[in-house]
């Protein structure tokens, strides 16, 4: 298999920051302001907003976690991958309207909830946010690491290092506004690489040949687009896990807060077809594996796509698509520590610390060093290889079970903190209690999970049909998600625990705070008053 | 299905991310000219 020499791979990283680092110079101010190190200037245009949301979404593992969907599922592998993924940017932007026209100069979606609720949900989705984005950049990191193991003879530590010291040295000083900037180059990166490597391999391995000569490796599930099998293991709890990040994510609201109000519909219509072109094309390099009849590299998936293009492609393409990767993983490593700087800037120095007078030089410095203090950790904890997958489940759960009360407090004038904090813990408690199979799921308990997972079902289905039709559709859709789910739930779902515990943390968080609000004698709140509290740092003069 | 078809399944992603790329160079270019002729930065 290629691999690049020391001296090749090194110039190819340093090539990749340097340039990316002299970009950022073009758009550095000797006085950056507060507001613009978190959403540059609230006006950002339709190509900087509609590619910064695409490379920030295509993170290192949706490369791979493509593939992987491709070779164990087949034919429609990579489409219950990347086609739900691409889902979610689209219908997370009607909320994002709704979150703009409360809070026009909002940094962060918990500043919103703290207007809106005050501190405990506040601390609750800025806490998940800050977890969230820490094993985010641990993940990229890592993922750079492996990288230039398999294909330099730099070591892993060598490869986390590198990364960790070139996605700060270019977003450290200007923060989101370096971030949104680079995003534009790194995509074009990625977009050009997959746009040449998914054919050339293609017609490596025989173009449509390969398909009279390779069906035979596939088993008839595999070669099914409608395989049942992909939909539940891969397709369903990804579609409901995306809802979950899209809501929960500040890199996300981020770019809400920062894209000119006029210009979110155009560009995240067009993110959702840019992510899901590249990510399920990259996807079907996992497919061609299949029908080629590849093992994976020591039966690693994550091994597949590296293996593919060192095998089957010149040195040159693999230099595109070593750049493809670090591009990827950078553009959402900087998304993660721009994310964590304006959480502690707003969340916890603006709010907590200065009582809403933030002094806007000290916050600007706060922002700084929380982008060094994070990149260390993400750097410590990659090097270290710690097993993440139980913090990822958690932040999920904790996302999956804010969706319903932060929609519905930001829609619904009556819905009070008890009823969020308390829907969110009570959600939160039961996924673990399923998810982690604490009792065990069979008789009456089955049956209880099962009702809550198919309300929740009725929930994340009603929810997207209300962000885009209103409240009547929605509550239409989800009423008859509602009895189709039931009658296919029951003594079903229980076999599928990840499906289960899932849509298990959006039924009961959304009956909880219904329930909650519906018992609460306080008076409606007047969503007017969230644009009063959420303010603007800088003064006219910075 | 026919290998032609599944072929076009195969090839038809990147085609369309094409179709995006060329689309936000245009705006891109629309972009910055908008901002040279406003005085204004693009982020």
């Amino acid at each position: 298999m290629f691999q690049f020499s020391t001296t090749g791979a090194l110039l190819i990283l340093l090539g990749f920051y340097g340039i990316t680092f002299f970009l950022t110079l073009r758009i550095g101010k000797k006085q950056e302001n507060a507001d613009g190190y978190m959403v540059s200037n609230s006006s950002v245009g339709f190509s900087m907003s509609a590619a910064s949301m695409t490379a920030t979404w295509i993170w290192a593992a949706s490369f791979y976690a493509a593939a992987s969907s491709g070779y164990k599922y087949g034919l429609s592998g990579a489409i219950h991958y990347g086609f739900w993924g691409a889902l979610m940017i689209l219908f997370i932007y009607p909320f994002g309207r709704r979150f703009r026209k409360l809070a026009p100069n909002a940094h962060t979606l918990a500043e919103i909830m703290h207007a809106r609720h005050g501190n405990s949900s506040q601390m609750i989705l800025a806490g998940s946010n800050v977890i969230g984005s820490v094993i985010s950049l641990m993940v990229n990191f890592t993922a750079a690491g492996a990288l230039v193991d398999i294909l330099s003879p730099l070591s892993f530590a060598q490869g986390v290092m590198i990364a960790g010291v070139g996605v700060l040295s270019y977003t450290f000083w200007s923060g989101f506004r370096s971030s949104v900037f680079t995003d534009f180059g790194q995509l074009v990166a990625m977009v050009l690489a997959a746009v040449i490597i998914i054919p050339l391999i293609f017609f490596k391995l025989g173009g449509p040949e390969l398909f009279v000569q390779g069906m035979g490796n596939l088993t008839p599930e595999q070669a099914s687009f409608y395989s049942p099998t992909a939909i539940l293991e891969q397709g369903a709890p990804f579609f409901v896990a995306v809802l979950a990040y899209a809501i929960g994510n500040q890199t996300i609201a981020q770019r809400l807060f920062a894209v000119r109000e006029d210009l979110i519909k155009p560009s995240f219509i067009t993110a959702t077809i840019g992510y899901g072109s590249i990510v399920i094309g990259l996807g079907m390099l996992g497919l061609l594996a299949l029908l080629a009849g590849v093992q994976p590299i020591d039966g690693d998936m994550n091994n597949l796509i590296p293996q593919m293009a060192a095998t089957y492609l010149s040195p040159v393409m693999v230099v595109l698509l070593f750049i493809m990767i670090i591009g990827s993983l950078s553009s959402t490593a900087d998304s993660d520590l721009s994310a964590l700087s304006a959480i502690v800037m707003t969340d916890v120095y603006g709010k907590h610390i200065s009582k809403n007078k933030p002094n806007p030089k000290i916050m600007l410095w706060v922002g700084r060093m929380t982008m060094v203090v994070a990149t260390t950790l993400g750097v410590i904890f990659a090097s270290l290889k710690l097993d993440i997958l139980s913090m990822l489940i958690f932040v999920g759960a904790l996302w999956g079970a804010i969706v319903f009360p932060v929609i519905a407090s930001l829609y619904w004038n009556r819905v009070t903190n008890s009823a969020f904090t308390s829907a969110v813990a009570i959600a939160f408690l039961l996924f673990v209690v399923a998810r982690f199979e604490l009792i065990a799921i069979q008789g009456s308990v089955a049956l209880f999970f099962e009702v809550i997972a198919a309300l929740g079902g009725a929930v994340v289905i009603g929810l997207m049909v209300f962000g885009f039709f209103g409240y009547r559709a929605g509550l239409v859709a989800g009423a008859i998600v509602a009895c189709v789910m039931l009658y296919f739930s029951i003594d079903f779902l229980r076999d599928y625990i990840v499906l289960l515990s899932s849509l298990t943390a959006y039924g009961a968080s959304a009956i909880v705070c219904t329930a909650v609000t519906l018992r609460s004698k306080q008076p409606s709140f007047n969503f007017a008053a969230i644009d009063r509290r959420v303010v603007e740092f800088h003064t006219e003069d910075q | 299905m026919s290998p032609m078809l599944l072929t076009a399944y195969v090839l038809v992603w990147p085609i369309i991310a094409s179709g995006v790329l060329l689309t936000l160079c245009t705006c891109l270019v629309i972009d910055i000219k908008e901002a040279k002729r406003t005085d204004t930065s693009l982020v």
